[in-house]
Parts: structure tokens; C-alpha cells; sequence
């Protein structure tokens, strides 16, 4: 549109079309709160601006734009979007694991995602996790449930967006491993593979091995048959994604270890309730975790999950890996609509994550668990997970302390639109 | 109980503590425990500020604003600190291994007993101690439309006589077609049918003992069924029932059974209860109610049930399911309650004194009150915040559990 002619018709499109101005276009600031921008210190009787759906500025003494939509937030808390960086929440659970193959790498969950669940099925767009938002969880990892060994292909998105491809942050974000009971569980069930641990390191490794060679294959004749999940676990051997891997007590969490080292691929561990064990090497090779809820450490999606996989609930565990210099997000690893819920969605994420502040950590490494640390943990760091310039205005008020139970989300806004308000 | 009388019971206790002084065995035991300076939630009352609870043999002596310290009592500053009544978790499985919960295909086993499937020494009961709760009740499962008789205890301590509340701790009624549809019933029509022709051959088993009674016991008594004679303790109302039920029309057919056979009912995780609440209150039906669940993406409206009930006046208890939710989180089952709009003591009880109450165990457990089991729990915070912890429970007037005294890496 370089034309003043274009320009002009531009200009009479917009003054013809006379709906609102959407908050992209329109500042909005967020004035008179405390402040908890979790990449510095609160801020009270803080500002917070965003304009164009990102963040334009942040502090107690901030030029508010003209003309800009002003929100009062006296007397409350303003901080960036909660990140669950574990979640079924918003898949259908018959839609979460093939039944019949244990390995499935060519899988996107996302291709899964159906925020409105079983309970509003056929809503139009815009999208909205309801279940999420209402917790103020403004970003999470979805991912194929641990029935099998190998899901797929996890994601990163936003809990609010016009269309599917628009709450899209990362996809592909991980491949999606399980080890332990789960995946042999739904295999005995089948009478098929893996019935034992040794069979579950045993398929990955070949699987992995089937990906070394197929990429050395096709990089020596391009004219290669393609195979989906080939290229999948090909993205992961370069590290260009990470693996995810649930592995809960130590057996699983050493397979893990020794999966990672022998195909050099990136790794974080899920779940990972038995994690302090192995404290000195995941410092030592900067391995991050996503723990389970304090209250409820069975990441599980299995009804009742086999107590030989969990070591005895700890509270404390966030806290001492954080202290540790281990990267700590708490998750909710929630299960899918209409599961049992033997522990809360992202709706209960902030409460349950409240708990480790009577268990070592101080509020602040708390909010950071549940923010900034899974976007780092996640790769979307620079887009969300603190209230810094530039960032996505992905911005929750609240009108108390946010580790309070007595605490509500009361505005979540995603890319500068108001999409939740109690 | 009035101040003025509070401060009697406190006066009488110092004295008999005063002429027991000289037994010297009796100094050495932790026998006399003096609480004070706490705020006590006593759950049947305003809460006390700056007040004290004296404990003796094992039993609540004294609570109030003024309690002497009689001169053998290990004393416990309660500064800063908050005391609630141990905690009582209405509805919980723990105990038993997950394959000893349901017999399934009996699927109508009223002389089921949790009792005879019970490992007192389950680690889980230790879980239950740290979190404050220190009388449960816990049972069979909801794999069959009754599955038998469950128990109340107390979580901790070697004694399990002492330990036992109640054997006969009520009747597990499980509504709603459950597993399979490969069976009769598979209809939430058949399963009512189902147990309303048991409880009428209950009836009939009532009547016949009754007649060879009237008939001066001649002959041989009727030949025996333990079935119906654990079913006959539920219409003579010697026990009660206890339904696990999610939806309002299955609430409405145990309201008709309770109706028609004049049974005592309380409803459990009680999901859609609050849809009919007012019926509940008519026939002072209690609810025991499960938070977060129990399917995900219930909505707010369902979360908020156990306000409705409450504010209908329902008798409401809050409990967490264990192994569901970890028993040591109940306090936060009836926070999240609170943040629902219940307010403060109201939630409290529904872990204490309405779960002892809809248990049948209110004479020993529930509230702080003069007489009862000296079951208490000392937080270094409000009871209902997450971020609290807990740094004393007692039990039996003894201490169970001490937060100085757990080992814990910094």
C-alpha cells in the first residue's frame, strides 16, 4: 500500500467500518497495582502498557498514552500470565494416545486440541480455555498422554486466540516420551510390547537408531521415501527440540539420563518425583524439570498409578532442585476433560504451587516456578513468562496476594485482548 | 459453654492438677498439656484469641481466654501460632490395597466389612498425621451398588483398639451404572430397581426373624444371611447409608429409597447435589463433598455446590477421596470451599465438627470443647492458606507429629 491513493481508500475503509478498535490497536494501561514483573522487583503503584498486542512499558513512573484505555488496579496484583508447562487440558481423552502403537513420533497434539471439550463441542472461535484462563494460565505444553512409550510431537500455545493456528507458540516443542508403568500397562493390556523397563529402553533405542540412519539416508539420497515421524525424531537428534521425558522414580530417570547422553539429544525431565537423587548431574548438565502439582505428585494419566513409580509425596522437592540451580517449573500435568480429577486444572495451579512456599522457597521463586522458568524451559522465553517491553501483554490481575487461596484471577488478558474477566 | 464457665472448668482442673501434683510418675508423662496463647478455632464457636487449651489423660480439660497452667503441664507457646481441632476426613479409602476396595461382581455386598481388609500400619495413615487429619473414615469403593461397611479411626498410634471409632461406620451405597455394560444393571433405572428390591427382601428378612420371635423362638430360627443382616443394621437405622452419587436424578432416586424405607442418608462427592439442595435440607440429608472433581471441566458452578448446599442448609463435610487427593491436603478441600464463599468457621467445621457429626462421632471428636478426645493441630498460619504449615498435631492428647523434630534439608 504505497500509494496515497491506496492510503486514502485505507483511511475511508476504516472510518466506514466503524466496529470498536480491538485492544491490538487501542493502548490499554493497567495502572495503580503492585507490580510483579517477576524479571525484577514488585513494583508498587506499578503501570503496566500494552499496545499492539505486546508489552510498551512497565514501572511505577510510566507516560500513559493518550487516549489509552485505563484499568484501575488499586488494591491488586499484576503479573504475567501463569505458564502451565503440563497439560491435557483441552483434549479429548480418547484423543490422547494411539491404543494400538507404542511409538508414534509422526503424532501433533495440538492436532488434539479442542479447548471447548466435551463440554461445549461445536462452540465457534474464538478459542478460549476456560478452564485455564480462569486460573490465569495464559500459556502451556500440551501433549500426548503416557499410555505410550513414544506420543509425539508436544506444543506450546496460548489458552486464548482467534483460530487454532493463531494460539500456536511452538510447535513442535518437544517429543513426548513416557517411561515406567504407563506405557507398559496399556501394552500388557494389548498382550503387546514393552511388558518390561528393559523393552521400553530397548524400542527407543532402536527407534532412535532408525532415525540416525534415515537422516543419513536421506542426506545421501535426497530421493528418500519421506517418513513423518522420522523427520520428527530427526529435529530432536539435531536439537532442534528437546525431549520431553515423564520418568518418576529413579530407574526411569536413569534411563532417561543414559537415553540422552547416548543419542546427545536435548532433555528435560517430567514429573521427575525422584529428581533429588540425581540432583549433581542434572546441575551439571543443565537438565530442567516440570514438576508435578505439591499437593498431588502423580503425573499420571492412569486412574490409579502404581505406587512403585512415585517415591513417597515431597513436598520440598521444588524447592531444594531450585536451590540446587536445577531449572523447576511446577505443573499441573492435568488430564483431559471429563477424566477424573484427582488434582486440579490450571485453574488450581497458583493455589497448589502456594504450597511450596511453606517448604523452602520464597514467594518470589514460587511465581518464578510457574512463569519465567518454564519459559525458559519451554524456548518461548523471549515472547512470554515476565512483564518486560517487548514481550507478549499476556497480563493477569488479582485482586489479592496470588498464593493466597482467598486470591481470584480477575482480568486475564492474551496478546493485549481482555479474554477473561470474573 | 459461657466464659464465666469456661473459667470454672479451668479453675476446677488447676486444683485437681494441684492434688495430683505429688504423684510424681504422673509429672514425668506428657499427660497435662497447656496450649496457650493461640488463636483456637474451636469449631463450635467464635474463634479465641490469645486463648489456651488444656489437655488431661488424653482428654480436652479446659479451653478459653484464661486456663492456669497447672504445675505439671508441659507447657506449648501458642504465640503467632493457630489451633484448630484435629481433623476429620468424612470419606477416604485409605488402608487397603486398591484390589481389596471392590468386589466387583458381588455387586450387592452389604456384609462386606473395610474392616477385614484394613493394614493398620499403611504409610498413608502418616501422611494423613502430617496434614492434621486424625480420624478418618474410610472404606470399601464405589465398584458395586453396595460394597459394604466402612470404619472410623484415628490415623495414628499402635493401639488399634483405641485407634477404632466405630466398626459399623456406614453403609457404602454406590449409585449409577459403574465399568462394563455387561451385566443387568447398566441403567441408572436398573440399579434403582436393584436396590430396592434388596432392601425389600430386607424387609422381609426383618419380618421373618420377627415372627419366629413373636412365635416364642420355636423351631430353628430362620437361617441366617449376612447380607441382609448387615442391611437390616441399615433400615433399624443402627448404621446409616453412605452414598457415593454425582448426579442430581441419582440424588432424587436415593431421596425416593430413603422416602420409601426410612433409612438415614448422607450423599457423597455429591457433584450435583446443589442442583437439588432444598430437597436435601427438607429431609436433613447431609452432604460429603469432593473439591476438583470429580471429572475435569465440571465449571465454576459445580465448584461452588458445597456454597449452594451450605447456604440451602445442608449439612456439608468436605473430603479429599485419599488416594484421590493425598489426605494431607484436606485442610485445602475446605479452604477451597471457603474461596466459594463460605465463610471461615463454616469451612473449618466441614473437616471437623460436621464431618465428626455426619460420622456419628461427635461425642469424642470435631470441636475443642471440654470432654472430647484432645485430637488438635497447631499451624504457624492460617489453616486454610497453602503456603501454612503445620508444626504440632496432637493425638489422644499426645504428640504425633512435630515439625522440629522431622528431618529437613534446607
Amino acid at each position: 500500500m504505497n500509494t496515497p491513493r491506496a492510503y486514502l481508500a485505507a483511511v475511508v475503509a476504516a472510518v466506514i467500518w466503524s466496529g470498536p478498535l480491538s485492544a491490538q490497536e487501542r493502548a490499554i494501561a493497567i495502572r495503580g497495582g503492585t507490580v510483579l514483573p517477576i524479571s525484577g522487583p514488585a513494583i508498587p503503584n506499578g503501570t503496566v502498557v500494552m499496545r499492539g498486542g505486546k508489552i510498551v512499558a512497565v514501572g511505577a513512573n510510566v507516560q500513559i498514552p493518550a487516549g489509552a484505555e485505563i484499568v484501575e488496579a488499586a488494591g491488586k496484583y499484576v503479573m504475567p500470565g501463569v505458564i502451565d508447562a503440563a497439560s491435557h487440558i483441552g483434549m479429548e481423552p480418547t484423543d490422547l494416545n494411539e491404543p494400538t502403537d507404542p511409538m508414534t513420533p509422526q503424532n501433533r497434539a495440538f492436532e488434539s486440541y479442542n479447548p471447548f471439550g466435551t463440554f461445549g463441542s461445536g462452540q465457534p472461535a474464538p478459542l478460549r480455555n476456560k478452564e485455564a484462563l480462569s486460573g490465569g494460565v495464559t500459556t502451556m505444553y500440551i501433549s500426548p498422554a503416557d499410555a505410550q512409550l513414544l506420543g509425539g510431537q508436544g506444543a506450546v500455545i496460548k489458552t486464548a486466540g482467534a483460530t487454532l493456528d493463531a494460539v500456536l507458540l511452538r510447535e513442535p516443542a518437544a517429543i513426548d516420551i513416557t517411561l515406567g508403568t504407563p506405557p507398559k500397562t496399556a501394552a500388557r493390556a494389548q498382550n503387546r510390547d514393552p511388558f518390561t523397563r528393559m523393552a521400553e529402553s530397548a524400542m527407543l533405542r532402536q527407534i532412535l537408531v532408525r532415525a540416525q540412519e534415515y537422516q543419513r539416508n536421506k542426506a545421501n539420497t535426497p530421493t528418500t521415501p519421506r517418513d513423518l515421524g522420522m523427520e520428527a525424531l530427526g529435529r530432536l537428534l539435531r536439537r532442534e527440540i528437546p525431549a520431553r521425558i515423564q520418568a518418576n522414580n529413579a530407574t526411569d530417570i536413569r534411563a532417561a539420563l543414559r537415553l540422552a547422553q547416548e543419542f546427545t539429544f536435548d532433555l528435560i525431565i517430567d514429573g521427575a518425583a525422584g529428581a533429588w537423587e540425581f540432583k549433581d548431574e542434572l546441575a551439571a548438565r543443565k537438565i530442567p524439570v516440570v514438576l508435578g502439582q505439591v499437593s498431588h505428585q502423580y503425573v499420571s494419566n492412569e486412574e490409579i498409578p502404581d505406587k512403585q513409580d512415585y517415591p513417597k509425596q515431597d513436598e520440598r522437592l521444588a524447592g531444594r532442585l531450585t536451590q540446587a540451580g536445577i531449572p523447576t517449573a511446577m505443573a499441573t500435568f492435568s488430564r483431559a476433560f471429563g477424566t477424573l480429577a484427582p488434582a486440579g486444572t490450571g485453574k488450581w495451579l497458583l493455589i497448589d504451587a502456594g504450597i511450596a512456599a511453606g517448604y523452602g522457597m520464597t514467594d518470589d521463586q514460587v511465581l518464578r516456578a510457574v512463569t519465567q522458568v518454564p519459559a525458559q524451559i519451554l524456548g518461548v522465553a523471549d515472547r512470554v513468562g515476565s512483564l518486560e517491553v517487548g514481550k507478549d501483554a499476556d497480563v493477569i490481575i488479582l485482586d489479592g496476594p496470588p498464593l493466597s487461596v482467598k486470591t481470584w484471577v480477575q482480568r486475564v488478558y492474551v496478546n493485549g485482548e481482555l479474554v477473561h474477566t470474573k | 459453654m459461657t466464659r464465666a464457665l469456661l473459667r470454672l472448668a479451668a479453675t476446677l482442673t488447676a486444683v485437681g492438677a494441684i492434688t495430683a501434683a505429688p504423684n510424681a510418675a504422673r509429672a514425668q508423662t506428657d499427660d497435662v498439656i497447656l496450649v496457650r496463647g493461640a488463636t483456637i478455632h474451636t469449631a463450635s464457636g467464635a474463634p479465641i484469641r490469645n486463648g489456651s487449651v488444656l489437655i488431661r489423660a488424653g482428654k480436652i480439660a479446659a479451653v478459653g481466654p484464661n486456663v492456669a497452667a497447672p504445675s505439671n503441664a508441659r507447657i506449648i507457646d501458642g504465640t503467632g501460632k493457630v489451633v484448630t481441632p484435629g481433623m476429620i476426613d468424612n470419606h477416604s479409602h485409605i488402608g487397603a490395597r486398591p484390589t481389596d476396595l471392590n468386589d466387583t461382581p458381588m455387586l450387592i455386598g452389604p456384609q462386606h466389612r473395610f474392616i477385614d481388609a484394613l493394614d493398620w500400619n499403611d504409610p498413608d495413615f502418616q501422611d494423613a498425621v502430617e496434614g492434621g487429619v486424625t480420624t478418618i473414615v474410610t472404606g470399601p469403593g464405589s465398584g458395586e451398588n453396595v460394597s459394604g461397611m466402612a470404619a472410623v479411626l484415628k490415623t495414628f498410634g499402635t493401639d488399634y483398639t483405641r485407634r477404632m471409632l466405630l466398626e459399623k461406620g456406614g453403609m457404602k451405597f454406590a449409585m449409577g451404572p459403574k465399568g462394563a455394560r455387561t451385566r443387568y444393571p447398566s441403567t441408572s433405572m436398573g440399579v434403582a430397581a436393584n436396590l430396592r428390591q434388596y432392601l425389600i427382601k430386607t424387609q422381609e428378612y426383618l419380618a421373618a426373624q420377627k415372627k419366629w420371635e413373636d412365635d416364642g423362638k420355636k423351631g430353628n430360627p430362620p437361617a441366617r444371611d449376612l447380607g441382609y443382616e448387615a442391611m437390616s443394621d441399615v433400615l433399624t437405622r443402627k448404621t446409616y447409608v453412605r452414598a457415593h452419587v454425582h448426579n442430581a436424578t441419582d440424588v432424587m432416586t436415593l431421596t425416593r429409597l430413603k422416602d420409601e424405607f426410612g433409612f438415614d442418608l448422607t450423599i457423597h462427592h455429591s457433584t450435583d447435589a446443589y442442583k437439588v439442595a432444598p430437597e436435601l435440607a427438607k429431609r436433613g440429608i447431609s452432604a460429603v463433598v469432593l473439591p476438583l472433581g470429580p471429572r475435569i471441566g465440571i465449571g465454576e458452578d459445580a465448584m461452588a455446590g458445597p456454597y449452594q448446599l451450605w447456604k440451602a442448609g445442608v449439612k456439608v463435610a468436605m473430603h479429599t477421596d485419599a488416594p484421590v487427593i493425598n489426605q494431607k491436603w484436606l485442610r485445602l478441600c475446605a479452604a477451597l470451599a471457603m474461596r466459594y464463599g463460605i465463610p471461615e468457621e463454616e469451612a473449618l467445621k466441614m473437616v471437623t465438627l460436621n464431618a465428626a457429626e455426619i460420622a456419628r462421632v461427635s461425642d469424642r471428636v470435631g470441636s475443642i470443647a471440654v470432654g472430647k478426645d484432645a485430637d488438635l493441630v497447631i499451624f504457624n498460619g492460617p489453616w486454610y492458606e497453602p503456603k501454612s504449615r503445620i508444626d504440632l498435631v496432637i493425638g489422644d492428647g499426645r504428640v504425633v507429629y512435630d515439625r522440629t523434630n522431622v528431618k529437613e534439608a534446607k
